[in-house]
Formats: C-alpha cells, structure tokens, sequence
C-alpha cells in the first residue's frame, strides 16, 4: 500500500483548507450580497416610479416649461420659486389647505377615536360588522365619495336639504355657498377618512395590556378614566401615525375636492393640489406646476415632522 | 420633392427621420404610424356620435385602402395626452386640437402640426366657413399670433348657445319669443310674477356662467373687440365698459330672480334634468343639448338666439366651430390624412352630424330643417348666425389657464364677493399677467 509522503499530506490539507477558506470566503460574499438581491425589486420599483419622477419634478420646477414640447424648456433657476412667493394664488390656496386641516386631520381622529374606544371598552355584540362598517368610506375612491355627496347635498333634488326642510331647519347650497363650501368639503373629508383612523386606534388598544384596564378598575376608574389614564396614553404613536397620516391627506387634497366644487365657489375651496393641476395642464406652465408640487412636498415634510416631533412617534 | 411627398413615398420610417428634425430625442423605430393605417383622436366617445365617427373612419378608410382607428377622450384627457403623444411619435395622425393658446398655439410652437394652407385649394376649404369662425383656427406660422396667418386646423362641428324655451310655459303664460334684450327682461320679470323659474341654469362645474356671461355681454360688444381679446391684440382689455356692463347685468338677473334657486350647487346637467321634466321657462344651453331636450319635451321645446338690444341688431353669440381636427407631424402621410379631414366636411360626414343630433360646421340645406322643431329652430339659428357672421368667442380661450380664473371670478361675482368693476379688472391682472409669463 503506498503511503501518502508527509509532503503530500501537506499539500493536501493545505488545500483542503485553502478550498474551504474559498468557500466560507464566497458564502461570505453571498451572504454579503443577497440581502440587496432581495431589496432590489423594490429598489427598482422605488427608483422608476418615486425616485426618478421627485428628481424630474426638482428639475422641471428650474425650467420654464409649456409641458408640451421639449423644445420649449428653459432653465431659470430659481425663478418659479420666487414666483410662488408672489403669486396670491399660491398663498391662497395653500392657505385653503391649512383652513382644511382641522376637518381633514383632526375630525377624522376624533371620530375614529371614540367608536374604537367604545367597541374596544364595551365589547358590543357583532362588533366586526360595525367595525367593517365605519371602515367603509376610506376604502371608497374620493372621487366616487365627491360625486355621492354632491348628489346628497343638491340643493334642488338632493335628500339633505330635503330632511332639514322636513324639520323646519333652513336650507342650503352646502357646496356652492360662500361660508358653507369649505366647511362642507372640510366635513366629506372627514367623513372619508375617519374610518381608517378607526382601525388604527382599534390596532392599538387592542394591544394596551389587559391588565392596566384591571388595575385601573380596581382603582375604581370609570370609563372615562380608562380613557384618560390608560387608553390615551398607550394610543400615542397611532395618534402620531393617524395626524401625520391624515395630515399628508390632507396638503396633497384633490380628488373630493375637484368632485364637490372644482375648487369653487370662486376660489373658497381651491387647495394647492388643484391650482397645482390648473397651472401644471390647463395654463401650459408644467415648470411652475413642479415648483408648486415641490413646495407641497416641503410644507408636507415640515408640517409631518412637528408632528411626528409633537406626539414622540420615534421615542422608544 | 417636398416633405409632405416625401413623407408619402417613404413610409413610416422616413416620417419618422423627417419628424425626428423637428423632435429631438425621438426614436423612429417607434413611429406609431405608418402608411397603411390612419389614426385619429377627437372627443367624440358617447353614442351616437361614436359611431357616427367611426362609421365615417370605416367607410373612408375603405374607399382609400387604409385601416382607419379611431379613439374618443374627453376634452381633459384629450388635452393632456395629445402633444406628449405627439412630442414621443406616439401620436395619431389627425386629432382635435382645441383652438388658441388652450393646445394649438402651443403645439404650433412645438413644431406638432402641419401646415393646412397648402390644402385649402385642393379641398375648397375657403368656402366652407365665414372668415370670422377660419381665423379661429388659424395662427401665424411660428405659432405666436392667433387669429391670423396660416391654417391649422379645420372643424367637422359646430355650436352655438341660446335659448331652450318650453311652449306649453310660454302659451300658457302669453309669452311670446322676444326681439330685443328689453322684451327678454321683460319676460323673464313676467315669469318671477307669475311664480315661475325663469332660467334653469347650474353653475357648480363653473363653466356654464362663461355662456350666460357671454351671452349677454355679446349683445354689448363689437367683433372687433372680441377678437382682440381673444387674439390677444396690442391693447385689448377686460377693463372695458362693456365688461362692467354685462357684470352688472348678470347681477341683476341673479339678484331679480332670474336664475333658479341654488344654482350655485347644481351641475348643467342637474339644470337640463329640471327643465327637461317640465321645470321653468328657458335654459340657456349649447346646441349639444338639443337631441336631449328633443327627446324629452318633443314638440314642447323651442330655441331661440338672445335677442339684440335693438331690434334687427346684432348679438355675438357664444359659439362657433366645435374643436377643429390637425394633422400632427407623427402622420406617415399628411395628404392622406388632409383627405381624411376633408372626409369629416363633407355633406355625407354633415348629414351624419345631423342624423346623430350634432351642429355640422357649415350651412344647413333647408330640406334637413323641419319647421316648429327645436332643431328645427336650431338650425335656422345656427343659418341665421353663420350668414350675418355674428358669432362671438369662448371667452376662456383669451390666454391659457384663463377659463380657472374666469369661471372663478364669474363665481365671485355672483356670489358677491365682488363689484362688477372689480371682476373686470381681476380678469384683466390676469390677462396682463399672461403676456409676462
């Protein structure tokens, strides 16, 4: 039988460990990159559809461009933006965002609020179905909400105006009066977007410990007690989750709004989103268009991160 | 050789290298036209006048030995998506391009469309409308001056806006139709005594208050000013008397009753619902609406234009041609498509149009108009307005983004939010401010 020489035993194991240093050293370089494999669909996702699009609005917001022909595109530097600070239009309309913020983020929190705090606290029979109910208006498309509530609040045929009228109440042209118009807007939106703070808030207290709604009853808390000492706290970070939610709903507003009013009566209701799209496709100004929709976006960031800051959704 | 034949001989891939020298970064692989199939694009996407379009496509494209596709947008999607289309050789050959500074200027500049003078001998288009409603569709070579210059595009229908009146209302209450602005007032004052919603009108999707607007301020002003501002003339103005006038007038009409309660909140087709079924006295509508009233209120119905301030005068009624079809530079042949146009003027595609409850763009013969018919009444309208050349203009049309603040404004004026000499000069800082950007 021949012996392996000491030489060759040598090589071997040398080898063998150079073969396994190769291996763990390629399972290491896997290991390294497949966690991108895996991120890579998104990133192209991310990258065709919100990366390159946000860096194409920047870039347009510089030029002065028809949105028709590429020929006609200029750079102007900064110049849309310091249009945008002169332009009445801007700051009215952004202005019509802020008046709409208490209907379109805090309302909708509020009325999601107490129906979740009363099926979480009463445990009511056929709960489920009142739950999928209130959920219902947020998964209907805005627009279809606008058409419905128009209909709702004609001022001839429609049943609103109707019932008040049955009850001796005044009447009015909910969408197209002057004090009303915003208001009304104020209040669809709400109504469409409460239904998914509802199912945050029930989320969240359904996850508060059981046992800190024991103690507090032992403590002989009432109901509203609870409320206050246990489920309000413990709701904080889907109260910042819910503001910053709706809060974002509510500067980009559009599709309500152009389904009720089309930003009317006169300019009452017209909100940034709206001038955004008449000056971007109805006045040929997809340059000054941009700038507006990059200024949204910075109100957007800024008015979220107060209050992400406000109610501490990063605390741990 | 010139280009148009050039491009004939060549085919979809010489179109595209001679497009591509108007259109940078376009590839011409992906011409979407080529020689054996003619694309076109318009509005027409509702029965009957779908297929009354693409029968017309059909029977042409037979006749020519080509595969005619048609698609129907709305105006909006229409607007939007035609010069990108066309900006990435996308586009049809022939579409609706909407007149002035709303897409043909803007597409003109953009070198999207072609040049129609050359056709207008071959097809006798010089006749086929009054010069008034040709200068609608026509712009200056490098696309910066409208209302003059070459021809761009040429329109298969047309419309005017007047006056839908119920007969048993009128009868009933001893109305007769008016001959001056005066006996209107009158009228319309007669029908607040009498209890009855004068004018059933809905302004909540805003448009609707330019035609009302229009209407009456048409009997105030002159061609010529109407042309100026809608071409954007050296001077032309909003701050004009004529403007604070009719402002005024539609104030007054609002605030005597004229207009039904809640306008404000109804839509145009809430305001031809009620009068449809029987509701008030008069509409103000567009010649669109007319199949829809025939088919509701029958022999019931009538039409008539607003009557001038003076008997025999003359009223610029808000109208014209409808949206006139182009051919973009994307079409592989541009004289067949210039056939194609002239196709959709011709009194088979007029007779379609009156068969299909449409205003075709030129005169009516008299054998399609029956007496005592609301389209009856339309159509002698419409011959009466083409042959005194007294149609006036969309007022939205007079800078881009302008029917946004028009259509605003005219809300505030009715809402009272502002003096009429206020809305006049708003709607000028507008105008002004157009010229600057």
């Amino acid at each position: 039988m021949h012996q392996p020489s000491l030489s060759s035993t040598l090589d071997s194991a040398v080898e063998a460990k150079l073969v396994s240093t190769a291996s763990r050293s390629g399972r290491r370089s896997r290991e390294a990159w497949e966690p991108y494999l895996y991120l890579l669909p998104a990133f192209i996702v991310f990258t065709i559809f919100v990366a390159v699009p946000v860096a194409g609005t920047v870039i347009l917001s510089l030029t002065a461009w028809n949105g028709i022909s590429w020929d006609t595109a200029e750079f102007i530097a900064l110049e849309n933006y310091t249009t945008a600070f002169r332009d009445d239009a801007f700051w009215s309309s952004l202005g019509n965002n802020l008046k709409l913020l208490p209907y379109f983020v805090i309302l909708p929190a509020v009325l999601g609020l107490i129906p979740a705090v009363i099926v979480h606290q009463a445990k009511i029979r056929g709960a489920k179905i009142f739950q999928a109910g209130l959920f219902l208006p947020y998964i209907m498309p805005g627009v279809l909400i606008g058409v419905v509530w128009k209909w709702l609040l004609n001022p001839v045929f429609g049943p609103v105006n109707d019932l008040l009228e049955r009850l001796g109440l005044p009447t009015r042209t909910w969408l197209g009066d002057f004090t009303w118009a915003l208001p009304t807007v104020g209040l669809i939106g709400a109504w469409a977007a409460y239904g998914f703070c509802f199912v945050v808030f029930i989320a969240g207290l359904q996850k508060i410990s059981t046992e800190l709604y024991e103690a507090a009853r032992l403590d002989g808390a009432n109901g509203w007690q609870e409320f206050r000492a246990v489920s309000l706290p413990g709701l904080k970070r889907e109260i910042a989750v819910v503001l910053s939610i709706n809060l974002i709903g509510a500067l980009r507003a559009f599709d309500v709004i152009r389904a009720t009013t089309e930003g009317g009566p006169g300019f009452e209701t017209r909100v940034l989103a709206l001038y955004m799209i008449d000056v971007a496709f109805n006045a040929n100004r997809a340059g000054y268009g941009s700038a507006l929709a990059v200024l949204l976006a910075i109100v957007t960031l800024i008015l979220s991160g107060i209050v992400l800051k406000l109610f501490g959704a990063n605390d741990d | 050789m010139d280009r148009r034949r050039l491009i004939k001989q060549s085919g979809a891939v010489a179109a595209g290298a001679a497009i591509a020298t108007h259109l940078p970064n376009v590839t011409v692989a992906a011409a979407a036209q080529d020689a054996a199939t003619l694309q076109f694009w318009d509005t027409l996407n509702a029965e009957p006048r779908l297929t009354m379009i693409e029968e017309l496509g059909t029977t042409f494209g037979e006749a020519n030995g080509v595969t005619v596709e048609h698609r129907g947008w709305t105006l909006e999607e229409l607007q939007d998506t035609l010069p990108r289309s066309v900006d990435s050789n996308q586009g049809p050959a022939v579409a609706q391009v909407n007149n002035g500074e709303n897409l043909a200027g803007p597409m003109i500049r953009g070198g999207q469309l072609v040049d129609l003078t050359p056709y207008i001998a071959e097809y006798q288009w010089d006749t086929l409308l009054p010069p008034s409603l040709a200068a609608r569709c026509s712009f200056s070579a490098d696309g910066t001056v409208f209302g003059e210059g070459q021809l761009w595009g040429i329109p298969s229908e047309s419309e005017i806006v007047g006056f839908y009146y119920n007969k048993t209302v009128f009868a009933d209450n001893g109305l007769t139709i008016p001959t001056t602005f005066a006996e209107l007032e009158t009228l319309l004052q007669a029908l607040v005594d009498a209890g009855i919603t004068p004018i059933v009108f809905g302004n909540s999707e805003r448009w609707p208050a330019i035609h009302l607007f229009g209407e009456i301020h048409g009997t105030l002003a002159t061609a010529e000013y109407l042309d100026g501002i809608v071409y954007r003339r050296e001077g032309a103005t909003f701050d004009d008397p004529t403007m604070v006038e009719a402002a005024t007038k539609l104030v007054e009409w609002k605030d005597n009753g004229f207009l039904i309660d809640g306008f404000e909140g109804l839509t145009a087709d809430d305001a031809a619902a009620l009068f449809q079924t029987g509701e008030g006295a008069l509409m103000l509508q567009g010649s669109w609406q007319a199949p829809a009233v025939k088919t509701d209120l029958a022999e019931n119905a009538g039409f008539f234009l607003m009557p001038p301030v003076e008997a025999g005068g003359k009223v610029l009624n808000v109208g014209g041609v409808a949206i006139p079809y182009s051919i973009t530079t994307n079409a592989a042949d541009p004289d067949l498509a210039a056939a194609f146009i002239n196709n959709l003027v011709s009194q088979e595609a007029f007779d379609a149009w009156i068969e299909a409850g449409g205003l075709p763009a030129g005169v009516i013969t008299p054998d399609k108009i029956v007496a005592d018919t609301v389209d009856g009444d339309l159509y002698t309208a419409w011959n009466t307005a083409l042959e005194s050349d007294s149609l006036g203009h969309y007022l939205d049309w007079a800078a881009p983004g302008f029917y946004d603040e028009l259509t605003g404004q005219l809300q505030n004026l009715l809402g009272g939010q502002m003096q009429p000499a206020e809305f006049a000069t708003a709607l000028q800082t507008f105008y002004a401010s157009t010229f600057t950007v």
